[in-house]
């Protein structure tokens, strides 16, 4: 980080590696919940929390490097998984209002 | 101790914990709560990563709209309890914390070998807090202005599709 501080970018306080222990432990956090969950709408919650997760890292990496573009791309992230939510939450309530449950076990019409 | 790395361990203790909350507990309500904490501390983080106006996204957009947006559907569907009753298939949840620890070992000894890319930053306007938001605003309309304006097109549709999915019966 000292290398930077010559290149007019503020020295970084928290080490860039403590910033992506920090977002990869929290990327397996939201894996392991989007692969254990029975109820459709954790598996979902999970997703969001790993899409959050690489937004950290790439705002590390955005912050080590002093680029804007970083920030341009975590913006971009948030919007399409606004979206994405919209989109993903109407699907559920469609699938509940026909099938009576969220449950992954029981939704198993497209398994083979 | 400077007081960055003290916030920046308290911050990231909360969202570890409170995203651990998240997939422990059993009540979706309660899971998406904890989400918003773990919210919370990610918006700290950005700010300590000179990013205020991600940090404003994150608690509007992400904590304040979409986990609402979750918490409504909660609510509607009356999920109160997640149904755990019929685990009759326990090799999945074997299999599930496999791949976890696996790919999770994996992922975490990937990230903190790479670390740092070898070629030194470029050296640009992140890290001065006071003139980020402009420069952020410049980009966004000159670089970016076809994606900003798919993006548009993009939510518009995604608001339809929304409402012609939850509007429709499907018998």
């Amino acid at each position: 980080m000292e290398g930077a501080a010559m290149n007019a970018v503020v020295p970084m306080t928290v080490p860039l590696n403590a910033y992506l222990a920090v977002g990869t432990i929290l990327f397996v956090i939201g894996l392991a919940g989007a692969l254990l969950k029975r109820n459709t709408l954790s598996i979902f919650l999970s997703i969001e929390l790993m899409m959050n997760a690489v937004n950290l890292l790439v705002l590390a990496y955005a912050r080590m490097r002093g680029d804007a573009t970083g920030q341009m791309v975590v913006f971009f992230v948030i919007a399409i998984a606004a979206a994405e939510a919209a989109v993903g939450l109407a699907i559920f309530v469609a699938l509940f209002r026909t099938r009576r449950t969220i449950d992954v076990d029981r939704l198993s019409s497209l398994k083979w | 101790m400077s007081l960055e790395l003290v916030v920046f361990a308290i911050a990231s203790g909360l969202a570890i914990v409170s995203a651990l909350a998240m997939v422990v507990v059993k009540t979706p309500v309660k899971s998406v709560i904890s989400l918003v904490l773990t919210f919370f501390a990610l918006a700290v983080l950005s700010i300590l990563l000179s990013a205020p106006f991600i940090a404003a996204l994150q608690v509007i957009v992400y904590a304040g709209a979409i986990l609402v947006l979750f918490l409504f559907v909660v609510m509607l569907l009356n999920l109160t309890q997640e149904a755990e009753g019929h685990d009759e298939r326990p090799i999945q949840k074997l299999l599930g914390l496999v791949t976890v620890v696996a790919l999770g070992g994996l992922l975490l000894g990937v990230t903190l070998k790479a670390g740092a890319p070898p070629v030194p930053a470029a050296g640009g306007p992140i890290g001065n807090v006071t003139d980020e938001i402009p420069i952020l605003g410049r980009l966004l309309f000159s670089d970016h202005l076809l994606a900003f304006e798919a993006l548009s097109v993009l939510l518009l549709l995604a608001a339809v599709g929304a409402l012609i999915l939850s509007k429709r019966r499907f018998d």
